[in-house]
């Protein structure tokens, strides 16, 4: 089909090999053989049609949904030439990504750059680092942010770097928990392994080998103080939580403040404003001191079934109570005994002169396995990755 | 201009059997057959993105191969695995033969032996099938890792046997919920359709074509309410397959139009739309007659 239009064909084939890196500066994820073959594409099966082109390049070069949102866009700016002009200059004169006004926030539609692999794709506009943010945060910027307090986190920037490293991080953890069957004493014969020892008994099956059951899967139970005293770091945790969930971790999240409310769902809400706004109606009309006793009490007693063998239990809070501290101990008595592992991460605590004297930590002291400071994501990579190994 | 007339005959022959297609989904389908490239649906669920690879199999007039994917999913269950019973037996019955060693070794290990998991099957068949790949996702790393081999040549490797090419390529499907983000290197390789909720005419004409014997004016309005039900904030969005439960639902109860029926009725019903009790208790009767009120 080529050869019968051989010179309108040649100069489609120059504009589609453009097209191509238009994208690519755009921010698509495209290498230089996806050119090729959508020119071949095009060679081969005449797609001259616009309509056509159209639909076809939609296919072979769009890769995720928010890519396919802003492919429209961009093919018209491409293909039709007076629009052009505004989104080279654009290119030119910025960071090397069409930028979009949407929704209120200034949220932009961009997309990760190469090398940054873009989890959640639901998160596509808040999280993505721009691809000229690459080179601005290298890897000691993402060293310093990590270690840098939450509470003096403003830009929207930074965030998104922050959520990059939650979501790498948080890929890392789920790694380290992953845990293949065994091959152990029980239950069901492993034909696969007997088979290959007979061959040292002349293919007799002398040794038998067995496949033990998977165990469950490490659970995190978060629960959140999300009380005036705690609201510079509430958000970063809910933050945190979010990106553990993307990685499709056993997670579950609880925050609380006079009362106890699971938020899994809120979080797990692909649009991240939407998210948001569920988490408000949640934490609406709630007021009054932080009731850390209390809350722990309602969670011992309508969750406790979450709880199991494998589950690393983690109350994020600064302990300010001015509630019952004896029920506080009570609830974290018996939720010691249900959880592996019974951790206090307390924002606090990185501080220099920082005593656990408040009401509530004090008399949880006895029954934690760890109580440590939280004010970084450093700080908490170091409890949870130990964390996570130990539940395996 | 043939292409694009080829595009609407497949529109239409699409139709015919049974799947309403956009037509940048009717060419992605033809394109997916010039290239041979598997084609990666993503979507919500319920949106009848395993529909597709069905639909596919039955235009082809062939066998759709599925292969559901689940955490944990490892090569012996996707791909291939020997049948050590009667290997075990096969060496026992062996024993007297007269053959060499060697014969022997060879027939334990051949073909007879050997038990098709869907990946294999699917590519060591005579007539190309389809192969559906659904709630890639689900998988590990690894096994997305263990598909890219497949995706991109074609062919197996099976340490007893060597590599084993394909006596046919399948058309691949490859669907995706999002719980997990798939790596780019299997994306590079497909090519990609978004499936959204369809708008109104779409589903209605997806209401007409799957369930003839539905009143007019009944579809219009149930799919006017699904379609309104779809914009309230709630967990669970019903999706294509809903809308069409609960079409069959209504027809079941003899409703002609859902605002000659009896509220109760409806409710009831709402069973195959809801799947949540949060969904439900916020659907209360109010709600379904205000909704029932603007069809």
């Amino acid at each position: 089909m080529a050869a019968d239009g051989a010179d309108p064909g040649q100069a489609l084939c120059a504009r589609l090999g453009g097209f191509v890196s238009f994208l690519r500066e755009n921010g698509f994820a495209l290498g230089i053989d996806d050119a090729a073959s959508m020119v071949d594409a095009a060679q081969r099966l005449g797609l001259l049609d616009p309509l056509l082109l159209r639909w076809s390049a939609q296919a072979l070069l769009c890769r995720r949904p928010d890519e396919r949102e802003r492919f429209g866009e961009l093919f018209d700016a491409w293909f039709l030439p007076p629009n052009r002009r505004k989104y080279v200059e654009s290119r030119a004169g910025g960071r090397g990504v069409l930028e979009r006004a949407r929704a209120p926030g200034g949220r932009e539609a961009e997309d990760g750059s190469e090398g940054m692999p873009v989890a959640a794709n639901d998160e596509a506009a808040a999280d993505d680092e721009p691809a000229g943010g690459a080179a601005k945060h290298g890897a000691s910027a993402g060293e310093s942010l990590a270690r840098m307090d939450f509470r003096h986190l403003h830009r929207p920037d930074d965030m998104r770097a922050l959520d990059a490293l939650m979501r790498g991080f948080a890929r890392e953890l789920r790694r380290l928990a992953l845990r293949r069957e065994r091959i152990g004493g029980a239950r069901r014969l492993d034909l696969r392994r007997t088979a290959r020892r007979s061959v040292a008994h002349g293919g007799e099956p002398f040794e038998l080998a067995f496949r033990e059951r998977r165990r469950e899967r490490p659970r995190l139970v978060l629960l959140l103080d999300v009380s005036r005293s705690m609201n510079l770091y509430s958000f970063f945790f809910l933050r945190l939580a979010r990106a553990l969930l993307g990685a499709h971790w056993d997670t579950r999240v609880f925050i609380w403040h006079t009362r106890l409310s699971g938020v899994g769902e809120a979080l797990r809400e692909p649009d991240p404003w939407r998210a948001q706004e569920r988490l408000q109606l949640l934490s609406a009309g709630w007021a009054g001191g932080t009731r850390i006793g209390e809350c722990l009490d309602q969670f011992a007693r309508e969750h406790a079934v979450l709880v199991h063998a494998r589950t690393a239990l983690i109350v994020v809070s600064d302990g300010y109570d001015t509630g019952d501290t004896a029920l506080l101990a009570g609830a974290l008595q018996r939720l010691r005994r249900r959880a592996r592992r019974l951790v206090w991460l307390n924002p606090l605590a990185g501080r220099e002169g920082y005593r656990p004297l408040a009401r509530g930590i004090a008399a949880a002291m006895p029954y934690l396995d760890l109580h440590a400071p939280a004010h970084d994501l450093a700080s908490i990579e170091r409890v949870l990755r130990p964390l996570v190994l130990a539940l395996r | 201009m043939e292409r694009m007339q080829a595009v609407v005959a497949l529109q239409r022959r699409l139709q015919e059997l049974g799947y309403v297609a956009e037509r940048p989904l009717a060419a992605t389908l033809m394109l997916m057959d010039d290239l041979r490239r598997p084609l990666l649906l993503e979507g919500e669920a319920g949106v009848g993105k395993t529909e597709i690879a069905k639909v596919l199999a039955r235009l082809h007039g062939t066998d759709c191969i599925r292969l559901q994917c689940y955490e944990g999913l490892d090569v012996h269950a996707a791909m291939y695995e020997w049948n050590y019973q009667r290997q075990l037996l096969a060496i026992r019955l062996l024993e007297h033969d007269g053959r060499s060693a060697e014969a022997k070794e060879r027939d334990i290990f051949s073909e007879r032996y050997l038990l098709k998991r869907p990946l294999l099957d699917s590519i060591t068949r005579e007539q190309p099938a389809v192969l559906l790949i659904d709630e890639v996702d689900r998988a590990d790393e690894a096994f997305e890792a263990y598909l890219l081999e497949l995706l991109s040549d074609f062919q197996l490797s099976i340490p007893e046997l060597g590599t084993i090419e394909a006596r046919s390529r399948p058309w691949v499907v490859l669907t995706s919920n999002g719980t997990r983000e798939l790596s780019d290197a299997l994306r590079r390789r497909c090519l990609y359709h978004y499936v959204d909720y369809p708008n109104f005419e779409k589903e209605l004409l997806i209401v007409e074509t799957r369930l003839p014997q539905a009143p007019a004016r009944l579809a219009r309005q149930l799919v006017e309410f699904v379609q309104s039900l779809r914009q309230l904030d709630l967990q669970r969005r019903p999706g294509i397959a809903e809308t069409l439960d609960w079409a069959a639902a209504l027809l079941r109860l003899d409703v002609g139009a859902l605002d000659e029926a009896s509220p109760e009725a409806i409710l009831d019903s709402l069973g195959t739309l809801l799947k949540t009790r949060a969904d439900r208790q916020a659907l209360t009767p109010d709600v379904a007659q205000r909704l029932v009120a603007s069809c």
